[in-house]
């Protein structure tokens, strides 16, 4: 018994240790599980690990709860460098608990686009990566590519459209993007609505997830479905002949953003991460592997990976970004005039 | 160390299992319906039997509820007098078939279910070969897949109550009847039916019970556009996220299946104990 008890004591010694070395050399980030992670490794996680013989440890949390543990660590953070796509880099940086970033520390700020980084001194960080929203289509159902929204309203189309629900995020996003070019805005969304159950009346499906939208596109004649543009290169891995067209009113996009954490110790190396993120090779491959749209303009993409997403100074030009924080402030509300308006 | 205690003592883990799996979730929820930003509030209550809205949603619960127990007791009984009446090794066959469905997990049986009613499955198709149905005729995502889901998984529940009860009937009443002069319809009437009748509403209590508070069918056959009371509890938790209000309607259904029970006791409880 005493000699089991030494033991564990010095393990317990020892294993402290280690940890107490490999701080200085560590960066705690969070990723979003499953391919995304995968590809976050792949392109950036271990690359970053063998240049700079750091250790970096991996944390999945989506957005809401990685935030929510933010907060709670407020007194002692235990992340270095969080990834958020809901727009909560904005309260978080309001609240202080994201520390503001140098420009001049980023060796690859100047490449990236304008919007994508610009509140680096407030603390929001710059995004790495976007989802832009657009048009997930049947190639070989659809004569032509959709070029617009209100292609969605086409009666053709209606009993082939697939809407998502706006519990999900890109359907939010779509959701107020219909809004929009039907006279709506954050301030009433009643036209998105009206359009909502008009489309509904002529035939279309809503699911709830985008699992469900491969499954209407597989089984169920399902032709068009506004939604993120990775969806369209999951859909054709699936062997479904799909591509992605941006509507030309604009392109509704979720920033995936990489935040430095105030108050932690290693903050040089987790600003070195933060620019390996935003440096052109990270980018190509992020877009290679999830076609996520690059923010860095010296990013190369072969033309195969640029036809699927919004790429280069045209395709950004056009993207939107609703305001996160209006967003988060209505959400309950409009949730439930949407479960309202979609109910039978 | 006495009767009393030892019995107390083997009773104690049933009994705090009880407690904390059951009383208190309840109880948390109970305070959960009430509380509000400030203190104690009924408001949740009110928006919900204010709106429209949320009193559609009930009656459709209800509504579905009553569908659902009416098909499974029209098919359960003749089936369970059937099972009754045969030689015990086919009877023993039947209440395989019957109870196979609560063999496999609930969201795969459903999952078949999606596959046979969905647009391009096996059942709309056949009806539109056949010419009944137009081209986007489908079936998921109506009450009718919800009906057919659950009336599939209550079987059971309705079949096996009524059983129970029916082979308990003594057959020479039965003969009695026909010796009489009694049809067999009649005899079936007028004989069996009153007697099976505790059966029937065991059955039927279970069944109703059961698919008003049911969540994974009616949710995936249904959709997000035709939503029960249980389906909407899970949206206030997990999209609004609003727990007071979520509480308010699990306390609403908790209710409601309360009401159900009470003149259920009332029947039955004088005469089978």
């Amino acid at each position: 018994m005493k000699i089991a008890i030494k033991t564990s004591v010095i393990t317990l010694s020892a294993l402290m240790g280690t940890t107490a070395f490999a701080q200085d050399n560590t960066l705690t980030i969070n990723s979003f599980g499953g391919a995304y992670e995968d590809a976050h490794r792949a392109c950036i996680i271990t690359p970053f690990e063998e240049e700079t013989g750091a250790t970096v440890n991996v944390v999945t949390a989506y957005s809401a709860d990685a935030f929510a543990q933010l907060r709670a660590q407020k007194d002692a953070p235990q992340f270095d460098v969080l990834h958020f796509s809901g727009g909560q880099e904005i309260v978080g940086a309001s609240e202080g608990l994201l520390a503001p970033i140098d420009a001049a520390k980023l060796t690859n700020a100047a490449d990236v686009y304008d919007f994508a980084k610009a509140n680096l001194a407030g603390g929001e960080g710059p995004a790495y990566s976007i989802a832009a929203i657009g048009l997930v289509y049947n190639t070989e159902a659809l004569p032509e590519a959709p070029s617009k929204w209100t292609d969605l309203l086409n009666p053709d189309y209606s009993e082939h459209l697939v809407l998502t629900d706006i519990s999900n995020g890109y359907g939010m996003l779509g959701f107020l993007m219909l809004n929009q070019v039907q006279g709506g805005d954050l301030s009433n969304i009643q036209p998105g609505l009206d359009a909502v159950t008009q489309l509904l009346d002529a035939g279309a499906i809503i699911v709830s997830t985008s699992p469900e939208i491969q499954q209407e596109f597989a089984q169920n004649d399902a032709w068009i479905a506004p939604y993120a543009s990775d969806y369209a290169y999951t859909l054709r891995k699936a062997e479904l002949p799909s591509g992605f067209a941006q509507g030309a009113e604009g392109t509704p996009a979720s920033y995936i953003t990489a935040n430095l954490v105030a108050g932690r110790p290693n903050m040089d190396l987790a600003l070195k991460f933060i620019d390996k993120e935003i440096s052109p090779a990270a980018q190509e491959c992020f877009a290679e592997a999830l076609r996520y749209s690059p923010t860095n303009s010296k990013a190369e993409l072969s033309s195969e990976v640029a036809a699927d997403i919004a790429y280069g100074e045209d395709g950004v030009k056009g993207l939107i970004r609703f305001d996160p924080a209006t967003i988060e402030a209505n959400r309950t509300a409009w949730v439930e005039a949407w479960n309202k308006t979609i109910a039978r | 160390m006495n009767d009393r205690t030892e019995s107390l003592l083997l009773a104690l883990p049933g009994l705090l299992l009880l407690v904390l799996a059951f009383f208190m979730p309840i109880g948390q929820m109970l305070i959960l319906s009430v509380s509000g930003p400030d203190g104690v509030t009924l408001s949740h209550f009110v928006r919900f039997l204010s709106d429209p809205f949320y009193l559609g949603i009930l009656w459709r619960t209800v509504r579905l509820s009553l569908v659902i127990t009416i098909i499974c007791a029209a098919i359960g009984f003749p089936l369970a007098y059937i099972m009754a009446r045969v030689g015990p090794k086919l009877r023993l066959w039947l209440v395989v078939m019957v109870i196979l469905p609560l063999m496999t997990s609930v969201v795969v049986r459903t999952f078949g279910w999606m596959v046979l009613l969905s647009r391009s499955g096996m059942i709309p198709e056949m009806l539109r070969d056949m010419g009944l149905v137009g081209r986007s005729f489908a079936l998921m995502q109506t009450e009718a897949a919800i009906v057919i889901g659950m009336v599939q998984v209550l079987l059971p529940f309705m079949t096996l109550s009524i059983l129970g009860v029916i082979t308990r009937i003594d057959g020479r009443l039965e003969e009695a009847a026909r010796t009489m002069g009694c049809s067999f319809l009649q005899s079936f009437r007028t004989v069996v039916l009153p007697l099976a009748l505790p059966g029937i509403v065991a059955g039927s209590l279970l069944c109703f019970t059961l698919s008003a508070s049911s969540f994974v069918t009616p949710n995936l056959l249904g959709g997000t556009r035709i939503q029960v009371l249980a389906a909407s509890i899970y949206k206030s938790v997990t999209q609004t996220p609003d727990w007071p209000f979520a509480a308010a309607q699990a306390v609403i259904l908790f209710a409601g299946i309360l009401l159900v029970l009470v003149p259920y006791i009332k029947m039955t409880g004088p005469k089978d104990g």
